[in-house]
């Protein structure tokens, strides 16, 4: 399946901002399944240069800097990528969860996703939520599709419900949120049995049944051993490797892969307008 | 006879070392150590007075260099004088080359250690490094991740706290990897030393400390990125608000760099650049005194804003570099410890020449086993978590906490780390009772160089405050000494001071000033003006009510001008003299007073705690005692009032000290300029405003002692006097304070000096093209154009009217002047804000 993808992201200022920095991730990343066809970022206005490089985590991250007095930032990605599902493992052929706790040690690369970070910080009430998902000896995917589907029950989505920075405890309490909310608290409970877990931000194809898809939108990533890395939507009660999610970037929590970050002087009250589409490629009306 | 005995304080008989603990001048046999001969023969052959006399003269070295540390969050009241003790601590030179040796191989490991943790991380995945230790832990920035400087070094500057065990071994108990502090103070207290007893310095062959900074500022230009003929360093502080910042300004001055804040740097295209009042200067190599998370806002700490957007991209790009490197704060790692044995054996094929502390770091189960069989005499701290908290001592805990804190220790044990409780050696110290031993901790400093590290040869030696204390630090109650490291011979002498710092004074008479600086200079100004006009009128006011003359003339007036003035919160003030004088007492005393003299003072006094790097020594001791003079309480009545006026009096001395300071001892740079600026619009303001409300607004019959009241308020009544004799006239009045270019109190004088000064900032060749250029000279051509006769008419009401508008409308001009001025030039110190995310 081939898509197009449209991010805008629009800043109107008070008072002209005489300066401003960003860092924007908004470049599909390489990912099993994925491979981008085209891309193209436009920045309004035009900065002398933006630099690009992959991060820690291989997110292409691209850095700018507009240094003439502007009122309006104008930042525009377009892409353009293949993705073909991924297979998923079957239920019962993942090893138990305790013995892929066990097993996470031996493998650096997904252990670094089992600490606490700056979002997302374990502990018993994550662990008390998840428990019932994880029984002895069930397998590590079917615990986790099984939380999946609980918090998708429990919680209720709710626009505007919170911040970027809500806690993630808050969230658990509140029992709703964003998509955020949905894969921080997954991630949590995850993370808090001693597994891995990732955050997965990106973008997901619009449809009736569908949460999220007008803005960005988050998920989960879970490391099974043997199986790599499996994409559960909590928002959406379903499995994100299926064809219908464009994945941007993953990392620890939302402070890795933010999509956009700037840091400006000046500007006084702003208004920032998002928005995201992601149409079929054969679907083209242009 | 006792007495002639109890005077010989400082014999070494009275001294009595603890027990169980090592002590640096007395052997376990009871005679002095060797190395200790001179310093224990020139104490005994001082009394105590000779040693108090000498000390005198060391407090006032500390006091008159304004030797000072900070405690976070306080910068006014804790401006606290450094406690120096005067007895030494001597280090002989076999056991020096030892610790030399082992913290240049510390440092060199540590360098290594964090190469590969931002690099290929070979020791995670061959496990010579429990990987959750480094990946788990706030201070490893993987942003920071594959970036390398020029000379690929990580670690520049480099300190390590040691403690001498009973046995007489030294032992690392931290390690400082972010951005060490003390060498400054080392420097300091040489410097004391060197005044107190320069007679046994020069006959000890003391080693000297210059070098080590030479060697510094040489590596600072070597790691400069873009080889440029003098490229600019500067030292980047997190502001005066830290503990330290007295001693980031000492430094900054010691290696002829400037020092910044966060604000004063800025990004573009990549580059890093210093905001000064001639442009942007770009800036090559930054010596960081700031924990490196906050160093970017974009890309590290978002919630900082102490940093500089874009700087790690600057950094990653290779325009700028960083000393220490961004993310070199994962070596201050407790839990690190436990591996390093290992680790030099591993990196650097050699054995581990000081050992650590015993470190047991619980995420692993032998350590976490042990700790739990054996907590008595340990002490328990984060082993995860990037700022330092308060350890947890073991034993100090009751049973019911112990059991809960092991519990969770249980819980989660990756998060902390265990160190043995060092039975901590003691050095003596002289009090008013003679020698008491005091533990103490040894800071011992190291500097990159040229593929190897060299060592400053003494150190910051901090002691406890009292021989139970196992704290060893300043802030709480402990006090510092000066380390001699003796030579085997006699010192060779220094080598001249680099060329170099003489270059970057030359610079410093120009416009290369932060805008920052510039504009705390510029409001430094308007307030010291503010606070000598406001003193004078309320002196004014007070002095009459005393008089109890209300129905005078002359206490209107000074009613007139205070109400004008904003000065007078109750209306009533006017009627009554007791509300009159409650009011005065309450703008004398009160800090919470929006706008009265306390408060005014207390900005003056911050903005010249921030600008302390700016003006001379003197003159901060000054500002300061002004400031401490106003907080003192007064008495109460029936004194109140005449210490109150007392008070008044002798301020305006000591802020004519001031004055005289800055015009005597300042530059005759841009930071002179701002400042003057702002003094010369403040006091061309309050007189234009002073004639408003106190003449303009009506005539009375007889004028006489309103205008004497005006001319004593605005330091100008001997002027008038010297000229006119005694008789007053509003005409002569006017022409004194207003027209007069003569007169340095008068508005004219304010106008001619700012439009000087204005030609001479930095800006388009054509003055004419210059708004502010071209308000300064309306504002004056009105004053020189005034026809006094006509100014003075009155109009058909009998009211002053071509008076007042004169006024207001030169008023309107300095207000539309001051606007101008600060988007010309001090614009640049506006804040950075957080976007949304979107």
């Amino acid at each position: 399946m081939r898509y197009r993808t449209r991010h805008t992201t629009t800043y109107l200022y008070g008072e002209p901002v005489s300066l401003c920095h960003n860092e924007v991730r908004l470049t599909p990343r390489d990912a099993s399944g994925q491979t981008l066809v085209e891309y193209n970022l436009d920045i309004l206005p035009r900065p002398e240069s933006v630099a690009s490089r992959l991060d820690y985590f291989g997110n292409p991250t691209s850095f700018f800097c507009v240094d003439e007095p502007h009122t309006r930032l104008e930042i525009s990605a377009e892409s353009v990528v293949e993705i073909s599902p991924r297979t998923v493992p079957a239920k019962g052929a993942t090893p138990a969860w305790e013995t892929a706790r066990d097993a996470i040690r031996e493998e650096i690369d997904a252990f670094q996703f089992v600490f606490d970070s700056v979002f997302v910080r374990t502990g018993d009430d994550f662990a008390a939520y998840a428990e019932p998902s994880f029984p002895a000896g069930r397998p590590v995917f079917d615990a986790a599709l099984d939380l999946c589907t609980r918090i998708y029950r429990d919680f209720k989505y709710q626009p505007q419900s919170t911040q970027v920075d809500t806690p993630v405890e808050q969230a658990l309490k509140a029992r709703r949120g964003v998509c955020q909310d949905f894969a921080q608290v997954m991630i949590a409970c995850v993370r808090s049995m001693g597994l891995a877990a990732r955050y997965v931000s990106g973008y997901l194809r619009s449809g009736k049944d569908r949460v999220g898809a007008e803005a960005s939108h988050a998920w989960v990533s879970v490391y099974c051993p043997g199986h790599d890395w499996v994409d559960f939507d909590p928002t959406n009660n379903r499995l994100a490797g299926l064809g219908e999610h464009v994945t941007l970037a993953w990392g620890r929590d939302f402070t890795d892969v933010s999509p956009m970050k700037g840091v400006m002087v000046g500007g006084g009250e702003h208004l920032v307008h998002v928005s995201v589409g992601v149409v079929p490629e054969r679907n083209r009306t242009e | 006879m006792i007495s002639e005995a109890a005077g010989f304080g400082l014999r070494l008989e009275n001294y009595s070392p603890l027990t169980h603990h090592f002590d640096e001048m007395v052997g376990a046999d009871g005679a002095p150590r060797s190395h200790w001969a001179r310093v224990v023969n020139f104490l005994s052959s001082l009394n105590r007075e000779g040693l108090a006399h000498r000390w005198d003269e060391g407090r006032r070295v500390i006091q008159q260099n304004g030797i000072t540390y900070n405690v976070y969050g306080d910068p006014l009241s804790v401006d606290r004088p450094w406690p120096l003790d005067p007895i030494p601590l001597i280090l002989d030179p076999a056991e020096w080359a030892s610790i030399e040796a082992a913290i240049i191989q510390r440092a060199t490991l540590l360098n290594a250690i964090l190469k590969d943790l931002y690099g290929p991380q070979r020791l995670l995945y061959d496990r010579q490094l429990p990987a959750e230790l480094v990946l788990a832990h706030p201070s490893y920035l993987r942003q920071c991740h594959g970036v390398m400087q020029p000379g690929g070094s990580f670690l520049h500057l480099y300190a390590a706290d040691l403690a001498r065990s009973p046995d007489g071994k030294w032992w690392v108990i931290a390690d400082r990897a972010q951005a060490p502090s003390g060498t400054g103070y080392a420097l300091e207290n040489r410097m004391v030393s060197n005044r107190t007893m320069p007679d046994l310095l020069s006959r000890s062959n003391v080693r000297p400390l210059e070098e080590f900074f030479q060697t510094l500022m040489r590596t600072l230009l070597e790691i400069a990125p873009s080889h440029r003929e003098n490229p600019r360093v500067v030292l980047l502080t997190p502001g005066p608000y830290n503990e330290t910042y007295f001693e980031h300004a000492l430094l900054a001055r010691r290696l002829g760099i400037s020092l910044v804040e966060g604000g004063d740097l800025v990004v573009r295209d990549r580059r890093v650049f210093l905001k000064t009042l001639g442009g942007l200067l770009p800036v090559d190599v930054i010596l960081r005194r700031q924990d490196d998370s906050f160093c970017d806002p974009l890309e590290l700490r978002a919630d900082s804003l102490l940093g500089v957007p874009g700087l790690l991209q600057a950094i990653r790009d290779g325009h700028v570099a960083v000393a220490n490197m961004l993310g070199s704060g994962v070596a201050e790692t407790a839990a690190l410890s436990a591996f390093l044995p290992g680790l030099c054996k591993h990196l650097l094929s050699e054995e581990l020449k000081m050992p650590s502390v015993a470190t047991w770091w619980c995420g692993q189960d032998v350590p976490k086993q042990y700790v739990l069989d054996h907590p008595g005499g340990l002490v328990i701290k984060p082993a995860l978590r990037a700022r330092r908290e308060p350890p947890v001592f073991i034993d100090k805990l009751s049973d019911a906490d112990r059991r809960q804190f092991l519990a969770k220790l249980k819980s989660r044990p990756q998060e902390y780390v265990a160190q043995e409780q060092v039975a901590l050696g003691t050095t003596p110290v002289w009090n008013s009772h003679g020698l008491l031993p005091r533990h103490f901790v040894l800071r011992v400093h190291a500097v990159a160089t040229r593929g190897t590290y060299a060592v400053l040869p003494g150190g910051l030696t901090r002691f406890s405050a009292s021989k139970d204390s196992l704290v060893v630090s300043v802030q709480s109650g402990g006090g510092s000494k000066d380390a001699w490291v003796l030579s085997k011979g006699p010192v060779p002498p220094m080598p001249p001071p680099q060329p170099r710092s003489l270059v970057t004074d030359i610079n410093r008479a120009t416009f290369d000033l932060p805008s920052r600086v510039a504009d705390n200079l510029f409001w430094m100004g308007r307030y010291a003006e503010r606070v000598d006009f406001g003193i004078r009128l309320v002196r004014g006011g007070l002095v009459r009510v005393a008089r109890e003359s209300r129905t005078n003339q002359d206490l209107s007036a000074i009613c007139d001008v205070l109400q004008g003035l904003g000065y007078l919160e109750d209306p009533e003030a006017r009627l009554e003299v007791s509300i009159l004088a409650k009011e005065l007492d309450t703008l004398v005393t009160d800090p919470e007073r929006r706008g009265g003299l306390l408060w005014t003072l207390n900005k003056m006094h911050r903005l010249g705690w921030l600008l302390r790097d700016r003006i001379s020594a003197d003159t901060w001791l000054v500002l300061s005692r002004l400031t401490q003079k106003f907080v003192e309480p007064l008495p109460g009545d029936p004194f109140r009032r005449s210490a109150a006026i007392d008070l008044l009096d002798r301020s305006i001395l000591r802020l004519s000290a001031f004055s005289g300071y800055v015009m005597e001892a300042m530059t005759r740079g841009a930071g002179w300029a701002f400042l003057d600026i702002g003094r010369r619009l403040e006091r061309a303001v309050q007189v234009l405003e002073m004639l408003r409300f106190g003449l303009a607004l009506g005539v009375e019959d007889n004028e006489a002692d309103r205008l004497e009241a005006l001319l004593e308020v605005s330091d100008s009544i001997i002027t008038y006097r010297s000229r006119y004799m005694s008789s007053m006239q509003p005409e002569l009045v006017v022409d004194l304070l207003l027209l007069d270019e003569a007169n340095p109190r008068s508005v004219a004088f304010q106008l001619a000096r700012l439009q000087e000064h204005i030609e001479r900032l930095p800006g388009a060749a054509d003055l004419r093209t210059r708004p502010e250029y071209k308000t300064g000279l309306e504002a004056m051509s009105k004053v020189r154009l005034v026809e006094l006769d006509h100014l003075m008419g009155l109009d058909r009401r009998g009211r002053r009217t071509r008076l007042q508008v004169l006024l207001r409308s030169v008023a309107n001009n300095l207000q539309q002047l001051s606007e101008q001025l600060n988007r010309a030039y001090l614009i640049h110190a506006l804040p950075i804000r957080q976007a949304t995310q979107g």
